[in-house]
């Protein structure tokens, strides 16, 4: 699959590997027979037959076999079932058909409190209020469940929940990874492109067509320029000095991403051969590839529709430029003698093959010289001191003469001109203060440049980038296209029109493979498992469906409501299935240990941003407002990037307490209260979200700063709303917290604990150490007993470390 | 990170538990006491036997941050100081695409001395004068050979087996495959002491596709090593106390409901651990028990030496406490924040190798003093080496086609070199002898009882192993 490119040698075959079962787990053993170890994947001819070819000529049933995935998506009849009753929409039949087949029932319907608090942090990531939990309880309308969907799905944090799942896909980041991971100042456009699509429920056709070609398809539109940012973000390095290693890189991530995130196809594998297990050449996935050939990154495209960022990025852009403005003509002055050579110095640092297109008249370039350049322009000013450009080129360029003259006058000289381009520079950077931290006015987005010549792709040996094989045309694999479609490819005057084509088969109702996958990923979202559990694999490697003939259904009547993302997820939220309880039951585990025909209703651990964003709203602080620039919290001293440190924090807390998917993505370091949590890494396609339970994960919750604070918050708050008396603040703080009302045994631990409690912090003050935490935001009236109210800080903080409140049941 | 794989599901669903229940119980071996438990628990970081019986119980990984001309520290070139000042002869440059501005400068040699040491006859330069009485407890390997020219893509390589970020690094496999010896202490940690840190960041010792309980946990100088370790401000020890005791009968209360949820016990125990840990972690990177001697031997309390001489008698402690794999990042010394000497190399390297070399060789010998040297490997390694001509005249660039790295303890081959470079020390001698980063990881994970080739993860379908489609072991390297 992967490959380090450039590797000299080709290792010698090994031969095949049986899997170890080191860890003596046998279970590990039964993956044996399917699986090719990658000790096989050593270098196979570029001709040779794909593992899979012989095994296509059999039919299967729906749903089995090597080939399921490409089978055109059917249209299941509706199964019979004897509990007629409890279907509710199609779904549940398909599901309780399996069910009664293994003489299971279904489980009872959750509490409707219980039903609020699921929901909501499926629909939102965010736990209800008591107050929108007592409406729904107390509606006792038949149509009360459709009200409380329909009322999720339309509030605007239905879009960032979603939102994050999809920038989880598109390996989404603030900056562009590696070193010297610099700030990509634009990105968040795209972040925000992602949420409004979700929110006004764009059809996902369309979706996938505006980021895999909305340049191409609305050149003028700002929106369909910015959905392209799928594409752009990819990982890139700007220290490298091989831009033609680059490009096939660059190509390789989008690529690679693309089969992963729309097709569920580990399309990577062809990269270097052949595919192992599928029938996916190594001729296909360049044919892939060059569907992308033409494709430039533009990090400079002046935004059309200016809104209040862009004002206040402008306004504060000025006021420094104003300001600076001798100090930085002083150093252009300076430096424009040597601008000729500190250029010509700086391409020569690269890579010969690279060189000979930075070197070339631009009159002479060809496509690929086209790419090569614009790469090593658009990056010049792609760094956090980005003003400087070619001047900052100088001084390099001055430090290189320095350090290479042999000459001692020579030597002095040049030390001279350094000492004055230093202090030149250093003269601007006094005015560092007064540039804006955040926002652009520029974005980014894929385009071809306004050329529709693109240049050639190639096999390459091995996946060798430079090892050039037979030149390939763009063609859609014959694998994953049953109707044998051919690439519909007009260029036009500016474009090749190559990805128009290929977004167009991709977001076509006869590709069989990517309405199942979008239904699969949604359907995952509330269960926890997809029906294919893997769900960016449906290869033959991949794990076969569970509910085949639902899988169609949803996939089918997704493509007939319009592509709808909301409604796919309206109906799953209605089902009888998406109802039932969560509670043990021994004969369902017993029948069915992984719970895959979903007799119960799977609980599951809240991801990260779920853990955050909650804990936000519970203590009263959550600030809601969508989209902008991203945000930086206040993190840890110690952690650097490239380093330097990792950002200067917010000073305003209304930005530190922003819903998590606003916090800035920082490549290299991923932000520590999320990433502790399982949060999802920026470097590659992030498929799923694992659930590891570690003492690291405790130890946040217990002593992190900022989640104390909020604890505070919590117990202010309650004690504000709890009216002075001490079982209503209780009853507020579980309601708020869990959405029901403590039990006995629950009223009776948490009052002894506070007993108790006031006894260790008073041994705590009798020892000297007189500071105590009270709640946060209480005004004076309410000042009650600061030790009781310490104690009460600490029972919400242990209420907020629970299992119950980490979990949705 | 890709989590889209059924194996880990699977295997620890076919034994009864989900993921995450395992991962918790990850950190709790032999505490899974109860048959019930005992019945469910699959523990990915309790410790497992090796494939076949190991020479090596654990990893010490001392990167040299920024890649050190380890021709002016171990491979001794006589031709490089005859042909100094001149242009490289064409015959030592075919094969290679050199590439950085300048091109191929002239032939450099450094001003050392140089001696040999020991039984082995190893020679050392004058900027190694420590570990040079360390000769005979080292494997020399001095046909190391890697790919790239930029140091994060190379040390993704050298860490992960892979140019572009998303694979397991090497400790990460390590932990998967062996587990942990103490159930207080993460098993797989980070060191590393300013300057620029680890190039790339966290995917340098992140787990890749392997669950998240694999990955590297950074530890912090100063007293409280692991971020979250301390309690807030003004909750006092027996306060904390009591909110666990409470947060743990509320959890069990609510565990009734959930007799058999495995994961939910298992998060229950974490919070122990996690009190435990807060004693634990702080007292294994506590020296204050150290004898004076022994920080002297680190030279800990010297301006040069203190931050690296500091990391790795931590090193030498967690490896006691029975840590599996301890990654150490060399950092910033006397100002010269790495290794990377394009120019002024005489600067840079006295300075970085003044910072490292009295440290390492007190690892060697306190390892050794205290009965772990052959069960601890320590590697030294770099993501490539310096080139044989200079750069802006005071400097080398980098060279990934022959360069030295070794092995100590742990059942390496002491007082032996294997592989050459030529004869100005710019490429390998033998194409045959090549030491590709694939093939150290090979030879590392021999030393540990496991086979590269049966080391595997299903991810997304396919057989995974830490040495991706490469590797071979080193038989030399091992006694």
């Amino acid at each position: 699959m992967k490959k380090a490119a450039g590797v000299q040698g080709i290792p010698s075959m090994k031969k095949k590997i049986v899997v170890a079962v080191f860890m003596g787990i046998t279970a590990l053993a039964s993956f044996a027979a399917d699986e090719k170890p990658a000790g096989e994947a050593a270098a196979a001819p570029a001709d040779a037959k794909p593992a899979a070819a012989a095994a296509d000529t059999k039919t299967f049933p729906l749903g089995q076999g090597p080939t399921w995935a490409y089978q055109p998506v059917k249209v299941p009849a509706t199964p019979a079932v004897q509990q007629k009753k409890w279907v509710r929409t199609p779904i549940d039949a398909f599901i309780l058909a399996q069910l009664e087949a293994k003489g299971l029932k279904p489980s009872r319907e959750a509490d409707k409190a219980v039903f609020i608090r699921r929901a909501t942090l499926d629909a939102w990531g965010l736990i209800p209020t008591p107050e929108e939990v007592k409406a729904f309880v107390s509606d006792k309308s038949p149509n009360a469940y459709e009200k409380l969907v329909d009322r999720l799905l339309a509030s605007p944090r239905y879009g960032e929940r979603q939102a994050r799942r999809w920038l989880d896909l598109a390996r989404y980041a603030d900056s562009a990874g590696f070193t010297n991971d610099e700030t990509r100042a634009n990105a968040y456009r795209y972040r925000d492109y992602v949420i409004k699509a979700f929110n006004e429920d764009k059809p996902y056709d369309q979706f996938i067509r505006e980021q895999l070609a909305g340049d191409e398809l609305a050149p003028n539109s700002q929106e369909s320029l910015v959905a392209t940012g799928f594409l752009r973000y990819y990982p890139d390095d700007s220290n490298s000095r091989d831009l033609v290693q680059r490009k096939f890189l660059t190509t390789t991530n989008m690529v690679d991403t693309l089969g992963t995130v729309f097709l569920a196809q580990s399309v990577e594998c062809g990269r270097c051969h052949n595919h192992k297990s599928d029938k996916f050449s190594q001729k296909e996935y360049y044919q892939l590839q060059a569907f992308f050939a033409n494709s430039n990154a533009d990090d400079a495209i002046p935004v059309k529709i200016k809104g209040e960022v862009e004002t206040q990025f402008e306004q504060e852009s000025a006021k420094w430029q104003e300001a600076s403005k001798k100090a930085r003509d002083a150093l252009t002055k300076f430096a424009s003698p040597y601008l000729e050579a500190a250029e010509k110095y700086n391409k020569e640092r690269f890579f010969e093959d690279t060189r000979v297109s930075l070197f070339k008249p631009k009159e002479q370039w060809d496509a690929h010289d086209r790419w090569i350049n614009q790469r090593y322009e658009n990056n010049l000013g792609d760094d956090d001191t980005g003003w400087l450009g070619k001047v900052g080129l100088v001084g390099g360029y001055i430090t290189y003469l320095y350090e290479s003259a042999e000459d001692k006058d020579k030597k002095a000289e040049y030390k001279g001109l350094q000492d004055q381009f230093r202090k030149l520079s250093n003269a601007i950077k006094k005015f560092d203060n007064l540039k804006p931290a955040r926002g652009s006015t520029a974005i980014s987005a894929i385009t071809e440049l306004g050329h529709p010549d693109a240049p050639a792709t190639h096999v390459r040996f091995s996946g060798i980038h430079d090892k050039l094989l037979d030149e390939v045309q763009p063609d859609f694999p014959a694998l994953y296209n049953p109707s044998k479609a051919k690439p519909q490819i007009f260029p036009t005057a500016t474009s090749s029109g190559r990805r128009t084509a290929l977004a167009n088969w991709i977001a076509s109702p006869d590709n069989p493979l990517t309405s199942r996958v979008i239904a699969n990923r949604i359907w995952e979202q509330h269960f926890g498992r997809g029906i294919v559990a893997t769900v960016s694999d449906f290869g033959k490697a991949g794990d076969r469906p569970t509910h085949p003939e639902l899988l169609d259904y949803l996939a089918d009547n997704f493509v007939k409501e319009g592509w709808s993302v909301k409604k796919l997820h309206r109906q799953i939220f209605l089902s009888s299935v998406y109802r039932q309880s969560s509670d043990n039951r021994e004969d369902a585990a017993k029948a069915d240990s992984q719970n895959k025909l979903l007799a119960v209703f799977p609980r599951q651990r809240l991801e990260a941003e779920q853990i955050r964003d909650s804990l936000l709203l519970a203590s009263g602080l959550l600030v809601e407002k969508v989209g902008g620039p991203s945000v930086l919290p206040p993190v840890p001293a110690v952690l650097t990037a490239g380093g330097r440190a990792l950002w200067k924090a917010d000073e305003d807390a209304k930005d530190q307490n922003r819903r998590s998917l606003y916090i800035f993505t920082r490549r290299s370091v991923p932000y520590p209260l999320l990433e502790v949590f399982d949060g999802a890494s920026s470097q590659i396609v992030h498929s799923r979200r694992d659930v590891t339970t570690t003492p690291l994960q405790a130890l946040t919750l217990v002593n992190n700063d900022l989640v104390y604070k909020w604890s505070q918050n919590l117990a202010g708050r309650v004690i504000k709303e709890g009216g002075g008396k001490e079982t209503a603040e209780l009853d507020r703080l579980f309601q708020i917290l869990y959405a029901r009302s403590p039990d006995k045994f629950e009223k009776e631990a948490a009052l002894a604990f506070l007993g108790n409690h006031e006894k260790v912090i008073k041994q705590q003050l009798s020892t000297g150490k007189l500071a105590i935490s009270i709640p946060a935001g209480l005004t004076d009236t309410q000042a009650a007993d600061p030790v009781r109210l310490a104690a009460f800080v600490d029972l919400a903080h242990t209420l907020a470390n629970t299992n119950e409140f980490t979990y949705r049941y | 990170m890709d989590a889209n794989n059924t194996s880990r599901r699977d295997f620890l669903v076919n034994t009864g538990a989900g993921l995450s229940a395992a991962a918790l119980a990850g950190f709790v071996p032999g505490l899974t006491s109860s048959s019930a438990e005992a019945a469910t628990f699959v523990d990915p970081l309790a410790p497992k036997p090796p494939q076949f019986p190991a020479k090596a119980k654990a990893v010490i990984w001392l990167h040299m941050n920024g890649a050190p001309s380890t021709l002016d520290l171990y491979d001794y070139k006589p031709d490089l100081i005859k042909l100094a000042g001149q242009e490289v002869p064409a015959s030592f440059l075919k094969g290679i695409k050199t590439s950085t501005q300048g091109g191929v400068g002239k032939i450099k040699a450094t001003n050392r001395t140089w001696k040999q040491y020991g039984q082995s006859g190893a020679w050392f330069s004058d900027w190694l004068p420590n570990l040079a009485k360390r000769a005979d407890d080292i494997a020399f390997i001095k046909s190391s050979v890697t790919v790239g020219a930029t140091h994060n893509i190379s040390i993704l390589k050298l860490n992960t087996g892979d140019v572009v970020p998303g694979r397991p690094a090497l400790g990460a496999w390590v932990t998967y495959a062996l587990g942990s010896n103490n159930a207080d202490l993460p098993a797989y940690v980070v060191l590393s002491s300013g300057g620029r840190g680890l190039e790339g960041g966290s995917v340098n010792y992140g787990s890749g596709f392997l669950p998240a309980v694999y990955q590297g946990t950074p530890f912090r100088l100063g007293d409280s090593p692991i971020l979250n370790l301390d309690r807030p401000e003004l909750t006092t020890a027996a306060q904390q106390r009591d909110n666990l005791d409470l947060l743990k009968k509320l959890n069990e209360h609510h565990a009734t409901r959930y007799p058999d949820d495995t994961e939910l016990q298992a998060r229950i125990r974490s919070y122990e651990l996690a009190y435990r840990m807060e004693t634990t972690a702080p007292e294994a990177v506590d020296l204050s028990k150290e004898s004076d001697a022994t920080k002297e031997l680190y030279g800990i309390g010297e301006k040069e030496t203190n931050d690296y001489g500091t990391n790795l008698l931590r090193a030498r402690r967690l490896i006691e406490r029975g840590v599996r794999f301890v990654h150490v990042v060399s950092g910033e010394a006397n100002g010269v924040r790495d290794w990377d000497a394009h120019n002024d190399i005489e600067k840079n390297h006295s300075a970085q190798a003044k910072a490292v070399d009295k440290p390492i060789a007190a690892l060697l010998a306190d390892l050794k003093a205290h009965g772990l040297l052959e069960s601890t490997l320590v590697v030294w390694t770099s993501e490539f080496g310096r080139t044989s001509y200079g750069q802006s005249g005071t400097g080398r660039d980098h060279n990934p086609w022959g360069y030295t790295q070794w092995f100590a303890g742990g059942g390496s081959a002491a007082g032996t070199t294997y592989g050459a470079t030529d004869a100005i020390g710019l490429q390998i001698a033998d194409k045959n002898q090549a030491v590709d980063t694939y093939d150290v990881h090979a030879t590392l994970l021999q030393l540990l009882g496991l086979d590269h080739l049966k080391t595997i993860f299903i991810n997304k379908g396919r057989s995974e192993r830490p040495t991706v489609v490469f590797g071979k072991v080193i038989k030399e390297l091992i006694a």
